[in-house]
């Protein structure tokens, strides 16, 4: 399954295709991501100075060096940040950390998943007397087991010419197939639809959670006929661009894009859209040792990288200093800018953590029974 | 060889480098990681427990034995009407026949999953010329569903199926069909009484072949399937890379090859498979 942030990178590297970003630009959106130039064998040699970041591939690995990797190397002269596209899915931090040879100090990974692997012991906790929680927006984006330098949005985007009356405002409307027939498009995961779900049940979006996982997927089940699922952020966008699907939850790098790319026949609205963590986790027995929870607290602190990864990537900044930076132009598409903010959900990673396992598992069975 | 037709001690141990290599970098490996089937979440056989318990679990199985059952008799349909066609082909004509099996066989599955999607799509090629003959109204639902997948499927098996059937009948001799013909066979008659029989071993190393390699499909199912349908290779690797639930997922890859073992041991009883697979020829 393609993580958010596999996504991003894949979208900012057709935009530098298409001459729509400059080289400037892209290298640094991806260095913000914490990608950077991959590790040489010289630089290996220097391991004990060495940090590595993994990250989903493509032009993240220029990102995030770039905005997450530069400014670190910049404040702690003789440590270098190198970047590493395998994907830390949890899987492959399992099989890392039990293997016993660790060489990764900073994974790009999930609310759920930091739990999950906090859990089995897989992961290392965030020192918080290193790492600042006063520089995240919310509670939601320094957990126990992990921390976000970005954020991002599950967002409804609908396409207007199916709807002259008017769009879908809430996901009660996403729900009501009468009203607004056609379609549905769902992220092949439980996590955001069930969210939804329980929003379309009527629950009070401010006291979302705990989430009646029964009841959540009797929604999700009565979508199974007219709905479609997408596993990577372009073939969300590409069931929306070809008319598969006339109304979709996807992520808002990619409303953004289609938003854009169609002159807005296809919105997207911020109201009761989930806002999540991009959580970074730190292996258990990494080679970097402390020194990677310094990274993470520089990644939080550093304010401008965060708006240029913005600019670069559409990931949201999540240091509460950082909208204001945000040019005028990308506030109505960063999720963290204060009127954004507001009108969102955030999403709990903490009771995600504890029942994605199970949830997905179910939410799975559900749409594939 | 020996006197007595059996390969001697130094034989084996000419093979003997070439059989440790593969146990150790192969065979112990894999068997390590189907172990954790046994041990996790908690020893014992609870993992296996799931595939008489869990509708989920069972639920998977049955989908990818449906789906891999039509895709092998589909296949098997067109590829013995192919073959067939090429074996009574003249000499030029069978060449273009062949090159025409092969070339589909290089292409990327990947590409040709998109292909598919890009024809069956609701505004793609196949429902905009049906709509466009007026012979629908609505879109028909090609794609993101079983249907598309086995369309897929089908699409990469017909020439697995062709080639083992292929080499089959050109063992079949030609004169036997004019005897039998000689002997006032019609041409029904001399198909269904003839040639049929003697191709069956072709036919079955095909069906054989094209089931096993069904089992573990991957990419078409995920990108045809619009997320709905979910074959054992998928729900292994979400097991195990997002799910972390490694005794679940490696209690399935067990499944998986148990089953092609299987497989293999029944169709060796009822064929010589050395021989379909070419060890004898």
């Amino acid at each position: 399954m393609q993580s958010f942030q596999q996504d991003c990178v894949a979208l900012a590297l057709r935009r530098y295709r298409r001459g729509e970003v400059s080289r400037r630009t892209l290298l640094a959106g991806l260095a913000a991501l914490g990608v950077a130039p991959f590790a040489t064998d010289e630089a290996r040699a220097q391991a004990a100075r060495q940090l590595v970041m993994v990250n989903w591939g493509g032009i993240a690995n220029q990102g995030f060096g770039r905005f997450y990797g530069e400014p670190f190397m910049a404040a702690n002269t003789g440590w270098t940040v190198v970047q590493d596209s395998t994907g830390p899915s949890a899987g492959r931090i399992r099989s890392m950390v039990e293997s016993g040879r660790v060489t990764w100090d900073m994974c790009d990974s999930s609310a759920s998943s930091s739990n999950l692997l906090g859990r089995q012991n897989l992961v290392t906790k965030i020192d918080y007397s290193i790492v600042n929680r006063e520089n995240v927006i919310g509670p939601g984006f320094a957990l126990e087991y992990g921390a976000a330098p970005y954020s991002f949005s599950s967002v409804l985007a609908y396409d207007s010419a199916k709807f002259p009356q008017g769009g879908p405002t809430s996901w009660a409307d996403f729900w009501d197939l009468r009203k607004f027939p056609g379609t549905r498009l769902l992220r092949r995961d439980a996590i955001g639809a069930l969210d939804a779900a329980q929003m379309a049940l009527g629950k009070d979006p401010a006291n979302l959670y705990p989430l009646d996982l029964r009841a959540c997927l009797r929604k999700v089940a009565e979508l199974r006929r007219n709905a479609v699922y997408w596993n990577s952020g372009s073939e969300s966008e590409q069931f929306m661009r070809t008319g598969e699907a006339v109304m979709g939850q996807i992520w808002h790098t990619r409303a953004t894009v289609l938003e854009a790319e169609t002159n807005g026949r296809i919105k997207f609205i911020w109201p009761q859209a989930l806002l999540q963590a991009g959580i970074f986790v730190i292996p258990r027995g990494n080679p970097g040792g402390e020194m990677a929870q310094r990274l993470m607290a520089s990644m939080l602190a550093n304010v401008e990288p965060q708006v240029g990864l913005l600019q670069l990537l559409g990931n949201g900044p999540t240091n509460p200093r950082a909208a204001a930076l945000v040019p005028q132009e990308l506030r109505r598409k960063n999720p963290t800018d204060p009127e954004n903010a507001r009108v969102q959900v955030v999403l709990d990673g903490n009771w995600w953590g504890e029942n994605y396992q199970q949830a997905n598992a179910d939410f799975i069975d559900t749409i594939t029974g | 060889m020996s006197a007595a037709g059996r390969p001697g001690v130094g034989w084996w141990l000419l093979i003997l480098p070439a059989f440790l290599l593969l146990v150790a970098f192969y065979i112990a490996p894999i068997v390590q990681v189907l172990a954790i089937s046994v041990t996790e979440p908690e020893p014992g056989f609870g993992n296996y427990e799931r595939i008489l318990t869990s509708s989920a679990v069972q639920r998977v199985i049955f989908t990818t034995l449906r789906i891999c059952i039509i895709t092998t008799a589909l296949a098997l349909l067109l590829g013995y009407a192919i073959a067939y066609a090429i074996t009574l082909a003249r000499p030029v004509a069978r060449g273009w026949w062949i090159l025409a099996v092969l070339v589909p066989l290089w292409i990327s599955v990947l590409v040709r999953a998109f292909a598919w999607v890009t024809l069956l799509r609701r505004q793609g090629l196949v429902n905009n010329a049906l709509i466009g003959a007026g012979l629908i109204e609505e879109p028909l639902p090609l794609v993101w569903n079983e249907f598309g997948i086995v369309v897929g499927m089908v699409h990469y098996m017909v020439p697995f199926a062709v080639l083992p059937m292929l080499a089959s009948m050109r063992e079949i001799d030609p004169r036997l069909l004019a005897a039998a013909r000689g002997l006032g066979a019609s041409r029904g008659e001399v198909f269904r009484r003839v040639f049929l029989p003697l191709s069956m071993p072709g036919v079955i190393a095909s069906g054989v072949l094209v089931f096993i390699f069904s089992l573990g499909f991957y990419i078409t199912p995920a990108i045809l399937g619009g997320g709905k349908t979910l074959m054992v290779a998928e729900w292994i690797s979400l097991q195990i890379l997002d799910l972390i639930r490694w005794g679940l997922g490696t209690m399935m890859a067990t499944m998986l090859v148990v089953a092609i073992l299987v497989t293999l041991a029944i169709f060796s009883r009822v064929v010589d498979l050395r021989r379909i697979f070419g060890a004898g020829a």
